[in-house]
């Protein structure tokens, strides 16, 4: 019982090209150049789908990117791909397509029971049925409505597809390759422009294709030809334009025909752009319109003229304009016995004659009143004055043509409707934006090729050199004629009569929003999902919209459209993704010791985009373990540790020591030559920025340290000054960060590991004191010493060029062996300094001011900075506020956690608290927990009991308030 | 003498159709910024706007911004000037073949095109969200300047751009 | 979107980094008037149409300049260094 049969007629197929691929478990042929679709109709398979909702029978509708039915699951495993549209699909060798939505197969399928149940699952009815009868009933009935929903399945294979990308620019990108693109494109190429000619299709020709005209044919091979010819042309086949941007910028989905990516996706900047993408036939409305073999006309002149597919016996045609003739004429040609019933009351004189000669019976001032047959359409019964029933293989539908506009109003200029074509047109072209063709309502061939050359004049001037092309020698093009039908089904049988077949959509529907009060076309489309599919209603949007004008008494002009917005067509998530998958997510940034680490046992921690030793194994498996025997090292002994992901920058200049004067809240104008000094900045608003060392290395040359999390910023920041504002200091940054690698050389020990490493330079106390900076040459390489403690121990810095910083590393740790110097990592750095009690970026958050770090007395009173006004807002001076106080855990064998939040012991563990903890440790020192927090009041509660409440663990820890200062509060260790 | 290390030491190097990217090391980078003066007349001429490159004696020299030129090459004493050196600071990697510059648009929104972007011309951008600044000096030569700590992602996603060419 | 780099050229908007308003004068450093502060830090109109703001070419040239730009069609009008 097929309908369809491949005939012997020259087309666009080669038939000297056997393709096999699988449908649905069973191997089935084609040739080269079929679509899966033409080749699934040449084989007889019609029953290809079941619709979404109702699971009713269905089959292709199309012949383009316009299919609503026809998807299916082709490719296995990582290569699955769902709602592959079959009408696009190039049939390639090895292709298994399965159908979707139907168990256990798409003849027999159990939930077509659904149909029974189709009063209950009219528009919204999830919002309606599935509300009792408890209050929270709906989330039982979700996953059951869930499962059953949707059309294809997503695997949770990983897409094992490479997906490429590039950015490209033009001078003119020609969308759309039919008659007016190609003109376009010539036109334009002739100029030597760079022009790039994109094409949806794996064919270039657009509605030529299907014209079935030698003429034409040769007309198509021609400008083909030139375009290949021309060095400037790129010509982008099976390349949808997704969407247009800002200043031209064009998103593009290429499918290579061989190359290591399965999809590029192309970034197109394009001087100016043709949009030549052409019109898209509307379905007629009418019950049972929604029946396999029920097909748009224009598809079935495409399958006849483009892929040799005919019906077999007989087709009856139902229309409202003149374009469908063509497709009468072409079937009646090609020996189907053809009908027409037509809409209209009268129709000109030519097409009466011509029919009349090809016998084609026409049945004016009349429609489709049904559909017979369920799995394969078998007969219409006609409606109006001939009330007649006629039996064929498929039904051919035309309501008119929509014009493409969708890309034309992605920059948001919304389309208009022109009556006289009855359709949307797009309401204008940005600057450098141009249409040419049937995307403007042009349908006569010549006259959009000749369009298409306006077109192009118009994007590039030079092209008014260039002379007219040659029109292909065909007939004078017929004017467009069309009565608008929007809904042709009768009132009782409204809920068969189909307006989106996607999303099982009928004009009961449509009817049943407008009654509840969803009328303007965006609440239409969202309460009846109406063009939400994965067609977004490409075959449904005009129909409805119209419905809706029409119910509430409105022009269509006054119904408006719903936005388009990009993706004009599915776009896999690969593609958007690219190559930035997996490692190539996020650029690494790595420390020039990082190979030494590897090497040498440590395991890493990301820190923003860097990947920094977190500790190493010689001191124990598990970060837990391994930071407390790095701790007990530094404390006891000596260790080193990388702290090259400081940010630092060079500020030179005969005003520098002005300009960080102004930047710090501390004074650095008098800072000697040969000392670093603790420094932090506040932003205008008086929250801190940032903190860091910075060292003065002659009169007009300072060395700047910066956090890492905050290097980047700084460094904008201080550029930000100089350019904008404080143009008359003479002063130049530039960032260092990549050029040095430091090293931390820390523990009672640092000073002696030093001497042993660098036996030939005094680094005695008298020489290089308590936050001096010494720089000399080693083998050749310039070193600076900084004498800094993060840990609070004695210890030092050691920069040099990064190049140099692993030998160097390397160097020391050779000649302290004897000490039993060891490295030591990010987690034991970390708890050094909060024993120590050093603000860093766990609490420096951009929220907490100089007096909340408990660093007030840090700024200069007499001098100006950064920050100084309003550092003292009454906000930022409220005595409430929290600031920072050391806690340590007073519950043996509890923990403290970052993130506590804290109570005073007589508070209700409830709500907000007075404040939280900032960072945690355990003590070597004090064997116990320690912490650093903020707290309401700050030390006004020193000694005091407090709570640390944490309710994901459900914790609620009994500590005390003590000075963030655990060890060593006078500084002895560091002064030794 | 202390082992100089780049950070592509472990790096190999990709030979391909018409396209081969290795690093090219041991070049001399020096910043100098102020008294352009003095800078002009002990190099006889400087650039005079960003983007602008002028090669002589040996040297290259580029004007990556208002304020700043950079030397690749021996430095040149000009006391009054700020010298900064920044060799260490930056990885170059060398591409070289017809296929260069289908590679380089993979990776930059800057338009690639022999006409557009020829020898003698350097352009300053991003690779992999890091900076780079990206010379030609031939048909078919470029230079990519990453910033050390970045280098080996900058090679790697050049390198995997490059896939489509792999031997 | 495109941005102009007064010294660099057209970029893509990704090489650049976005600094705020830029229609008020900074006030000169040492003022120590919190209302002048408060006022150039706190008080702006964000209006829906032109708007002066400052912009960094950080992956470019680094230097930071003034543009013109309009906050509802992103359109450049106009701009400084």
């Amino acid at each position: 019982m097929t309908a369809f049969k491949r005939i012997d007629k020259q087309s666009h197929i080669d038939r000297t090209k056997l393709i096999s691929f699988q449908f649905d478990g069973k191997m089935t042929n084609g040739f080269a150049g079929d679509t899966l679709a033409s080749a699934l109709l040449a084989n007889g398979k019609t029953l290809l789908g079941r619709s979404f909702k109702y699971h009713r029978p269905r089959g292709i509708i199309g012949a383009g990117i316009e299919e609503p039915n026809a998807l299916f699951t082709t490719g296995i495993g990582g290569r699955t791909e769902p709602n592959t549209i079959s009408t696009t699909a190039e049939l390639k060798s090895g292709i298994t397509a399965k159908s979707q939505n139907a168990w256990p197969s798409l003849n027999f399928d159990l939930m077509a029971v659904n149909q029974l149940l189709s009063p209950l699952f009219g528009a919204g009815f999830y919002y309606k049925t599935f509300m009792g009868p408890f209050k929270k009933s709906w989330m039982m009935y979700e996953p059951i409505i869930r499962k059953a929903a949707g059309l294809g399945a997503a695997l949770p294979d990983l897409d094992t597809a490479r997906y490429d990308m590039r950015y490209m620019f033009c001078d003119v990108l020609v969308i759309g390759s039919g008659p007016a693109g190609l003109a376009a494109a010539v036109t334009a190429a002739r100029t030597g422009a760079r022009v790039v000619l994109a094409e949806q299709d794996f064919e270039f020709g657009g509605s030529i294709l299907s014209s079935g005209s030698e003429e034409l044919e040769r007309w198509r091979k021609t400008q083909i030809a030139e375009l290949e010819k021309s060095s400037e042309v790129r010509l982008l086949k099976r390349t949808t334009a997704q969407g247009i941007y800002d200043d031209n910028l064009v998103v593009l989905n290429h499918t290579p025909e061989s190359h290591s990516a399965l999809m590029i996706t192309e970034q197109l900047r394009a001087r100016t752009i043709i949009m030549a993408t052409g019109a898209i036939e509307r379905p007629l409305v009418f019950a049972n319109n929604d029946r396999p073999g029920v097909m748009l006309a224009s598809a079935l002149r495409t399958y006849l003229n483009r892929f040799s597919v005919a019906p077999k016996k007989r087709a009856v045609i139902v229309t409202n304009n003149d374009s469908a003739y063509a497709t009468a004429f072409d079937l009646a040609e090609h020996d189907v016995a053809v009908t027409v019933a037509e809409h209209r009351s009268a129709l000109s004189g030519d097409l009466l004659a011509k029919a009349a000669q090809l016998g084609i019976a026409i049945f004016p001032s009349c429609g489709i009143s049904d559909v017979v047959g369920e799995k394969q359409m078998r007969a219409v019964r006609l409606s109006g004055r001939h009330a007649v029933t006629i039996e064929c293989d498929v039904l051919g539908m035309s309501g008119g043509w929509s014009p493409a506009v969708h890309l034309t109003s992605h920059g948001g200029i919304k389309p208009k409707f022109d009556e006289k074509i009855a359709a949307f047109i797009p309401g204008g072209f940005a600057k450098s934006h141009f249409g040419a063709g049937a995307v403007k309502g042009t349908f006569g061939l010549l006259a959009a090729i000749r369009e298409g050359e306006v077109a192009a004049r118009a994007a590039l001037p030079e092209c008014k050199k260039i002379k007219e092309l040659d029109l292909p020698a065909i007939r004078e093009d017929r004017k467009y004629s069309i009565q608008p039908i929007w809904n042709a089904a009768e009132k009782a049988n409204e809920k068969y009569a189909f307006v989106d077949f996607q999303n099982d959509v009928t004009v009961k529907d449509i009817r049943g929003a407008h009654q509840e009060g969803y009328l303007s076309v965006e609440h239409l489309k969202r309460y009846t999902t109406l063009g939400m599919g994965t067609d977004q209603g490409k075959t449904s949007n005009i129909n409805a919209l119209a419905m809706m004008a029409d119910l509430r008494g409105l022009a269509m002009s006054q119904a408006g459209t719903t936005t388009f917005r990009p993706p004009y067509s599915p776009i896999t998530v690969g593609a958007i993704a690219g190559r930035t998958v997996a490692a190539h997510f996020r650029p690494k940034r790595l420390s020039p010791l990082h190979d030494w680490h590897v090497n040498n046992g440590a395991t890493f921690i990301e820190a923003g985009l860097w990947m920094r030793a977190w500790y190493y194994n010689w001191a124990g498996n598990t970060p837990e373990a391994a930071y407390i025997k790095e701790m007990e090292l530094v404390r006891q002994n000596v260790g080193i540790a990388d702290v090259s992901t400081l940010g630092k920058i060079d500020v030179q200049g005969p005003d520098a020591a002005e300009f960080l004067n102004r930047v710090y809240v501390n004074g650095f104008a008098k800072l000697p030559v040969g000392r670093a000094r603790y420094g932090v900045m506040l932003n205008d608003d008086g929250v801190v920025l940032d903190d860091g060392t910075t060292s003065r290395i002659n009169d007009t040359q300072f060395y700047m340290t910066t956090t890492t999390a905050q290097a980047g910023e700084v460094m904008s920041w201080l550029e930000y000054l100089l350019q904008m504002h404080w143009t008359d200091l003479d002063v130049h940054v530039t960032s260092l960060t990549d050029q040095w690698g430091g090293m931390a050389v820390s523990g009672p020990n640092s000073r002696r590991a030093l001497q042993l490493a660098f036996p030939e330079i005094d680094i005695t106390n008298e020489a290089l004191p308590y936050l001096g900076v010494m720089d000399f040459k080693f083998e050749g390489v310039g070193v600076r010493v900084l004498r800094l403690s993060f840990s609070g121990e004695l210890a030092y810095e050691v920069h040099c060029s990064a190049d140099y910083t692993t030998a160097l590393w390397e160097h020391i740790l050779n000649a302290a062996a004897p000490l039993g110097i060891k490295p030591y990592g990010l987690e034991a750095l970390a708890s050094l300094r909060i024993e120590k009690g050093h603000v860093a970026g766990a609490d420096l958050d951009h929220r907490n001011t100089l007096d909340d770090l408990g660093l007030g007395k840090m700024a200069g009173k007499d001098k100006a900075y950064i920050g100084k006004e309003l550092r003292f807002r009454e906000d930022c001076q409220a005595p409430e506020r929290w600031s920072l106080v050391g806690i340590e855990c007073m519950e043996d064998g509890a923990k403290l956690r970052g993130g506590a939040i804290l109570f005073a012991a007589t508070d209700e563990i409830k709500g907000h608290g007075r404040g939280y903890i900032t960072s945690v440790t355990w003590s070597t020192e004090l064997n116990k927990y320690i912490a650093l927090a903020l707290y309401n009041g700050g030390m006004k509660h020193e000694g005091k009991e407090i709570i640390c409440a944490f309710p994901l663990k459900n914790e609620n820890v009994k500590a005390r308030i003590v000075s963030p200062h655990f060890i060593d509060k006078q500084g002895e260790r560091l002064h030794a | 003498m202390l082992k100089r290390i780049s950070a592509l030491a472990s790096a190999v190097s990709f030979n391909g159709n018409d396209l081969s990217i290795s690093e090219s090391p041991d070049f001399a980078l020096t910043q100098y910024a102020g008294a352009e003066k003095e800078l002009k007349k002990a190099l006889g001429k400087i650039p005079a706007r960003v983007g602008v490159i002028l090669e002589h004696d040996g040297r290259i020299q580029l004007r990556t911004n208002p304020a700043q030129i950079w030397l690749i090459g021996e430095p040149i004493e000009a006391e009054a000037c700020i010298s900064t050196p920044l060799s260490s600071s930056r990885t170059r990697i060398a591409l070289q073949g017809k296929n260069t510059r289908v590679v380089l648009a993979k990776l930059c929104a800057i338009d690639f095109h022999p006409k557009q972007f020829k020898a003698d011309m350097f352009v300053q951008t991003a690779i992999h969200h890091t900076p780079a600044l990206i010379h030609c000096f031939g048909a078919d030569d470029f230079h990519i300047y990453a910033m050390r700590t970045f280098a080996l992602s900058v090679w790697e996603a050049v390198t995997d751009a490059a896939l489509e060419f792999s031997a | 979107m495109r941005v102009p780099c007064p010294h660099c050229g057209e970029r893509d908007v990704a090489e650049f980094r976005y600094g705020g308003d830029a229609s008020k004068m900074r006030p000169t450093h040492d003022t120590g008037d919190l209302k002048q502060w408060h006022d150039y830090k706190f008080v702006f109109d964000n209006p829906k149409g032109p708007h002066l703001e400052y912009w960094q070419h950080v992956y470019g040239c680094r230097q930071w300049f003034k543009l013109n730009r309009n906050t509802a069609t992103n359109e450049i009008i106009g701009g400084e260094k």
